[in-house]
């Protein structure tokens, strides 16, 4: 009973946080938003057992994505006038409505229905020791591969945002 | 295999690793102007060469000595890369693309001195991350190293920093790739709930051994998550109807790195489409059996569909373009088109196609990119009006430009016109209706992409330049790599059969 | 009782919003912000199955995407900036010098 409660309390805030990100016209409000979505869903990844991920989750998205995007935000200094008039034309909005509602039931329909809850498993699934066993032996090779994609990306984008050309 | 004894197989990964890595450390110190020029091309040649060699001395038994060469089937990191062939044949593919990149890109106006350094090590973790993905057979894999060089090109799109064009064309390319990569994401998470698995093999025998999917909602699923994983997959090969980014992308790029960015992914798309579909949902060196849960998901129609509406979408959008950049983008989405040809046919002849074509498709796009570096350089532009009378100022120049043309539109003696033939002959070999039909809108397709490059020829040979256009120098890395090309694409068009000998090689897999 | 179908109705859900998001934004950032949704449904997605199938490769998969996620929000706000910095507009439509 606690764990439904806890579901639709954390599923339901999700919900109403991502429909925010999309629908307030300033970008920081977005990011505010987000930054609530994605401790809901955390707190989800908390309650599917990757504890070690839920963790993950808060530290690099909420710790290190989303200040990012704040920064840039605050960098940009946005004039009321740059936001853009939230002007929507009807037809656009109406697509967009019609195309959800058609991935939603597409995606809804097919995902294959379980009537049973989720099956045991022991008490080391999702620990950072089982997923770091799995991250330094048969997936040794992606974990190294993301360190270089993580380098390149940095330096990139450093050279990229920088000003002045030395 | 262990990952230890596996690093023993990655070596030309390890070394354009390495090579990336001194050079952004070198790219953080200052010096004199004079060595940067060309130390950091030189250095990433280097690397490129180095692992070049690493690749062509493994290889070179097994190509033209008759034994498979690579142990093939075994796999490496547990089942993270596959050592085959196709693997090999595409990294060659790749990391030549990334030398003839690093020569046209030298003394380029569209790159910025101050950032030479990070620009070639960004190019070598590309070619890190294309290698990979040409070897991955783990979905795992795949996506680490797809977004490895997605991360790298959305970077070197936007690299130019004189052009609000380039920012532009990076911004839209990060936007689109980040849909793209977010729906192949969910398609990848909802396969792995239907079958439990991320590697091919265990995939395979998950589809073989299920037996049918439970009802139609099953079906339903399992199509949906192929077609999810689709989008990420077409996205890098730039097939409708997840084109749209390509033409601009291809246009604000710097013009070097259009040429790679053309080809690379393109090739490792087409080579990780043969791998996923061919080793999930058929036995190896099979073409007929499809049993279980793999009979049910029309994955071979999906490419078969795909392949005609770009080729057909691809050149009636090239018709009406008047800059060479993006004339030859929807040339490019076009011959995606073309060479998904291949794809659908498969079996050792389509294999083969789909090699050789790529080989061949990625001397002559390249060149024709160089051709249009050169004179953007000159000329300040790319739109066709500066390439009038190209054939009075710059006999040679435009005489190269041409051969690239005749082989894009696949005409003899060109190389063009033997991988055309190699992929009808798949096809009509695989024979039945379909697949007749296909070769049919393939056939109309070259007929009517004729139209667009001859609009370039009549531009270069019979129209009056309206201004005095600069000459176009030829005494620089850039022209002398576009003619060397120019020459690859007649000899392969006369002597292609070394290279025939290599694509069958590759397809080892149908052996 | 919360089972796997409630998970994915979720993941479905944010997905969809993602989705919208991209489609009915015209603010470069708040599109990204969109994108990072995506992966996220896609994430609770996976997280849910390897639960349900008591997998670690899941997890791990789910992992990577973190780190790919972070570095592609790193090069996309940086293009964001860049862009910012010549044409004075994070408006998408409003950068129109590519044409087709």
């Amino acid at each position: 009973m606690g764990e439904a409660i806890l579901f639709w309390f954390f599923g339901g805030l999700t919900c109403v946080l991502a429909l925010l990100v999309i629908v307030m016209r300033n970008p920081v409000h977005s990011a505010m938003a987000l930054i609530g979505n994605l401790f809901c869903i955390a707190a989800l990844f908390a309650m599917l057992d990757a504890h070690f991920l839920a963790a993950i989750q808060v530290l690099v998205y909420a710790g290190a994505i989303l200040v990012l995007f704040l920064f840039v935000i605050m960098l940009l200094n946005l004039k009321d006038h740059e936001l853009g008039n939230a002007r929507q034309t009807a037809t656009k909005i109406a697509g967009a409505i019609l195309l959800c509602w058609v991935a939603f039931k597409l995606i809804f329909r097919v995902m294959p229905s379980t009537t049973a809850g989720f099956p045991a498993v022991g008490d080391d699934y999702g620990t950072v020791e089982t997923v770091g066993r799995f991250l330094f032996g048969p997936h040794l090779l992606p974990f190294e591969v993301a360190s270089i994609l993580l380098l390149a990306a940095i330096l990139g984008s450093v050279a990229i945002a920088k000003k002045k050309l030395w | 295999m262990s990952n230890l004894v596996s690093f023993g197989y990655i070596v030309p990964e390890l070394l354009l690793g390495a090579m990336a890595v001194i050079l952004f450390l070198l790219s953080a110190m200052r010096r004199r102007n004079l060595l940067r020029k060309t130390i950091f091309p030189g250095l990433a040649i280097l690397g490129l060469m180095a692992a070049l060699s690493v690749l062509v001395n493994r290889t070179s038994g097994g190509i033209f000595g008759g034994d498979p060469g690579c142990i093939s089937g075994c796999s490496l990191f547990f089942g993270l890369l596959a050592t085959d062939p196709l693997a090999d044949f595409f990294r060659i593919l790749v990391i030549s693309a990334t030398t003839i990149c690093v020569l046209i890109s030298i003394g380029s106006p569209a790159l910025p001195k101050g950032r030479t350094g990070e620009y070639h090590g960004l190019l070598l973790v590309m070619c890190l991350g294309m290698c990979l993905l040409s070897a991955a057979n783990h979905l795992l894999m795949v996506y680490v190293a797809m977004e490895t060089v997605s991360l790298c090109s959305y970077l070197l799109t936007g690299w130019d920093a004189r052009k609000c064009r380039s920012r532009e064309a990076g911004m839209k390319y990060v936007l689109f790739g980040g849909v793209a990569s977010g729906v192949m994401l969910f398609g990848m998470s909802l396969f792995y709930g239907l079958f439990g698995d991320l590697s091919f093999q265990g995939l395979h025998l998950a589809l073989q051994g299920s037996g049918a999917l439970s009802g139609a909602m099953g079906q339903w699923a399992a199509t949906l998550s192929v077609v999810f994983m689709f989008a990420g997959f077409g996205y890098k090969i730039a097939a409708t109807p997840f084109h749209m980014w390509c033409p601009d992308v291809y246009e604000g790029a710097p013009t070097p790195f259009t040429a790679l960015l053309s080809v690379g992914p393109k090739a490792v798309g087409m080579a990780l489409i043969l791998r996923f579909f061919y080793s999930i949902f058929l036995f190896p060196g099979s073409m007929e059996t499809v049993i279980g849960a793999s009979g049910q998901i029309p994955w071979l129609l999906l490419i078969g569909i795909v392949s005609a509406v770009t080729m057909t979408l691809g050149n009636l959008a090239a018709l009406v373009q008047n800059n060479v950049k993006r004339l030859l983008a929807y040339s490019s989405i076009a011959h995606a088109g073309y060479i998904l040809m291949g794809v659908t046919a498969g079996g050792q002849e389509g294999f083969e196609a789909v090699s050789l074509y790529m080989a061949v498709y990625l001397i002559m796009n390249m060149g024709a990119f160089a051709v249009v570096s050169l004179v953007e350089k000159a000329s300040g532009s790319e739109e066709l009006q500066v390439f009038r009378g190209l054939g009075k100022r710059a006999p040679l120049v435009a005489l190269v430009m041409t051969i690239f043309l005749i082989s894009l539109a696949g005409l003899p003696p060109t190389a063009g016109f033997i991988g055309k033939l190699y992929l009808f002959a798949a096809l009509l070999e695989r024979g039945g209706f379909w697949f007749l039909m296909l070769a049919l809108v393939g056939v109309t397709n070259s007929v009517v992409s004729l139209y667009f490059y001859a609009r370039v020829l009549k531009s270069m040979y019979m129209e009056k330049a309206d201004t005095d256009l600069p000459t176009i120098p030829i005494r620089n890395p850039a022209a002398v790599t576009a003619t060397a090309l120019s020459f690859a694409t007649l000899f392969l068009g006369l002597f292609w059969q070394p290279l025939a000998t290599a694509a069958r090689w590759s397809a080892t897999l149908f052996h | 009782m919360i089972t796997l179908q409630h998970y994915l109705v979720l993941s479905a859900i944010v997905f969809s919003l993602g989705v919208a998001g991209v489609l009915l934004r015209r603010n470069a950032l708040v599109i990204l912000m969109s994108v990072e949704l995506m992966l996220n449904a896609a994430n609770l997605a996976l997280l849910g199955f390897a639960r349900q199938l008591g997998d670690t490769t899941g997890q791990s998969l789910a992992l990577f995407v973190m780190t790919v996620a972070a570095a592609e929000a790193a090069v996309g706000l940086a293009l964001v900036l860049a862009l910012f910095r010549g044409r004075g507009t994070v408006n998408v439509d409003e950068v129109r010098s590519l044409r087709g």
